[in-house]
């Protein structure tokens, strides 16, 4: 009886937490929702606070008449799957390379990745705009789909890592004394094993670029250009109550985030545990 | 290998050919291993590797924006050293990043305890908590900044209105007393699912028994805790609170757009500090040494860290 009563408490004190942190969590996400429903009269009286009264598509409407939202919304697009599938190229023949091949200079290659992901952006963004201005690329999505890499790659690359080294290795082994070459093994055993890991290795790359905020606002300057984090904080201080259509802008620009990680957050949380950090 | 080492070496003995030397000096697979690792080099190269050296050598030039640099050595340095907004820049970078450390150590012990413990839909619970780090930071800092606001901002109704507990209204992010703390707290609610979701995968590494014989020996939760989980997550532990700390030292994003490091710079931060410089007074060069100033700090920090991610993965 003791046992059961102490089991009674701990499951209390734990839905109990999980129910304060849940709701801390999402509280704003909640409010991001509620507030792009709300119409201009609303905002400016306090009636209703927690419920859109009425309903009002407005700020959508406005979102996407009067401001340049749409253009952004592409650039983002255009920019965050270019630089997902290229880092999700990159980083997977590379992350094979430096987990299983055996040539000199591998130890020193996995290193130097390693440390290259932990180098933040904010020590290298100024020579970084400097370089993309040298080549004429700065002021263009071609100039943050080339300098996306610079985080994207490493990560990917040690994300697999840990994945490709957590698949037996005499699979390979059988497949080459059945004939297959060191590429036929890869090609064929261990990618089409490793999909889940290059899944969610490419769910992060690309919830990185289309995330990234920094980079996208220096380096481009034209208005129509900006990716959507940039465009989003360019609505601020524009007037008092424009909180509305930012808001909205703010749901759209989680949605395709947040729809992608419900369907696919099982390979998300796995890639995440077993690759980044592996206890 | 599908050729041992050993028949390999013959093989290079007896016939001394070419590609069978280059193999025994470069490594069996050393075609397919440069091929595939080449597009990473050139990216390694070109986008960290040089940039990082060039820009040592911007800072220590006078670079104003459209001109050519001159060379001056430390000179950026030590005008920073004295300088008073750059002092105070350093010591709230500080400030926020070992506060928001702290708190997402904490929250994260917790999100990981609770998660597992027994409970229902434990799956469901880890990818709501986990909403925040997926969520793209600028979203979540815009929909702070719009609950923290003075006049119009949800928080303060909730605090005056709804439950009573202030008398009024806070300016949150415009008032040098909170505008610290609220953007420690935004930074925290962002951070703490990693460090959650990080040692909840520790924690299930631990093996059973371990907790069995402990109960049998009589230990009391605490003493469990104490005794078998926070030493089976060490190595997570000091993993993720080094790479947080890397990445809340360097967090540029929340602070620029919750305060800019206003109200009167007490929110200032290194990063946003190296933004105005560069952006807003135009000195390229003063602005990443900024940016370097603590590379010593940082440098011994990641080869530290490095060295622990690489040990975790080869256990």
């Amino acid at each position: 009886m003791k046992g059961r009563g102490a089991a009674t408490l701990e499951s209390t004190i734990a839905y109990t937490v999980l129910g304060v942190l849940a709701i801390v969590v999402l509280f704003p996400f909640y409010w991001m929702i509620v507030t792009s429903f709300k119409g201009e009269d609303q905002m400016r009286s306090v009636v209703s606070m927690f419920w859109p009264k009425p309903f009002a598509i407005e700020n959508y409407q406005l979102l996407l008449a009067k401001t340049e939202f749409a253009a952004w919304y592409g650039n983002s697009v255009f920019v965050a799957v270019s630089s997902t599938l290229l880092a999700t190229a990159v980083g997977t023949i590379g992350a094979y390379a430096l987990a299983r091949l055996k040539f000199l200079g591998r130890g020193f290659m996995a290193s130097a990745t390693l440390i290259t992901y932990l180098v933040p952006p904010s020590i290298l963004f100024i020579p970084l705009y400097k370089q993309m201005q040298g080549l004429g690329m700065a002021n263009s999505l071609a100039g943050l789909i080339a300098a996306y890499p610079s985080f994207t790659v490493p990560f990917v690359t040690w994300l697999l890592m840990g994945y490709f080294e957590s698949i037996p290795e005499e699979l390979e082994e059988a497949a080459m004394i059945d004939g297959a070459t060191r590429f036929g093994a890869f090609y064929r055993i261990v990618l089409p094993l490793s999909a889940p890991g290059v899944l969610a290795a490419g769910l992060y790359a690309f919830t990185q670029a289309w995330n990234e905020f920094l980079y996208a606002l220096v380096f481009i300057t034209d208005g129509k250009l900006r990716t959507l984090p940039v465009g989003l904080a360019s609505f601020i201080g524009g007037d008092g109550y424009g909180w509305g259509y930012l808001m909205s802008g703010a749901v759209l620009t989680t949605l395709p985030v947040i729809v992608a990680y419900i369907y696919l957050q099982k390979y998300m949380v796995e890639g995440l545990t077993a690759g980044s950090v592996k206890g | 290998m599908a050729v041992p080492a050993a028949e390999l070496r013959s093989k290079a003995v007896v016939s001394g050919s070419g590609t069978v030397g280059l193999r025994r000096v470069l490594g069996p697979d050393y075609r397919m291993g440069y091929l595939f690792v080449l597009p990473i080099a050139i990216c390694v190269l070109s986008l960290v590797a040089y940039p990082f050296c060039y820009a040592i050598y911007l800072s220590m030039t006078h670079k104003l924006v459209g001109m050519p640099p001159i060379f001056v050595g430390f000179e950026n340095y030590i005008r920073l050293t004295w300088d008073g907004f750059f002092q105070r820049a350093v010591v709230n970078s500080f400030i926020f990043t070992f506060g928001s450390v702290i708190f997402k150590l904490g929250l994260g012990v917790v999100m990981a305890l609770v998660l597992t413990s027994r409970i229902r839909w434990r799956s469901f619970w880890t990818g709501v908590l986990l909403v925040p780090w997926v969520a793209p930071t600028v979203v979540s800092a815009l929909n702070f900044l719009w609950m923290f606001d003075g006049s119009l901002g949800v928080l303060n109704y909730l605090l005056v209105r709804v439950f009573r507990i202030l008398p009024q209204g806070v300016g949150w992010l415009s008032e040098p007393g909170t505008a610290m703390a609220s953007v420690v707290a935004v930074n925290v609610w962002r951070g703490f699912p990693f460090f959650g979701i990080s040692f909840l995968a520790g924690m299930k590494a631990i093996p059973g028994e371990l907790y069995e014989a402990a109960a049998v020996d009589g230990a009391n939760p605490l003493q469990r805790f104490r005794h078998i989980t926070l030493p089976g997550i060490r190595n997570i532990m000091i993993i993720v609170v080094l790479l947080s700390t890397i990445w809340t030292f360097n967090d540029f994003q929340i602070i620029y757009i919750l305060t800019k490091g206003g109200p009167g710079g007490t929110t200032m931060v290194m990063p946003v500090f190296t933004y105005e410089t560069a952006f807003g007074a135009q000195r390229l060069g003063e602005a990443i040494a900024v940016a370097l100033y603590l590379l010593p700090v940082l440098a011994v920090t990641i080869m530290v860290l490095a060295r622990y991610m690489r040990q975790g993965r080869r256990r």
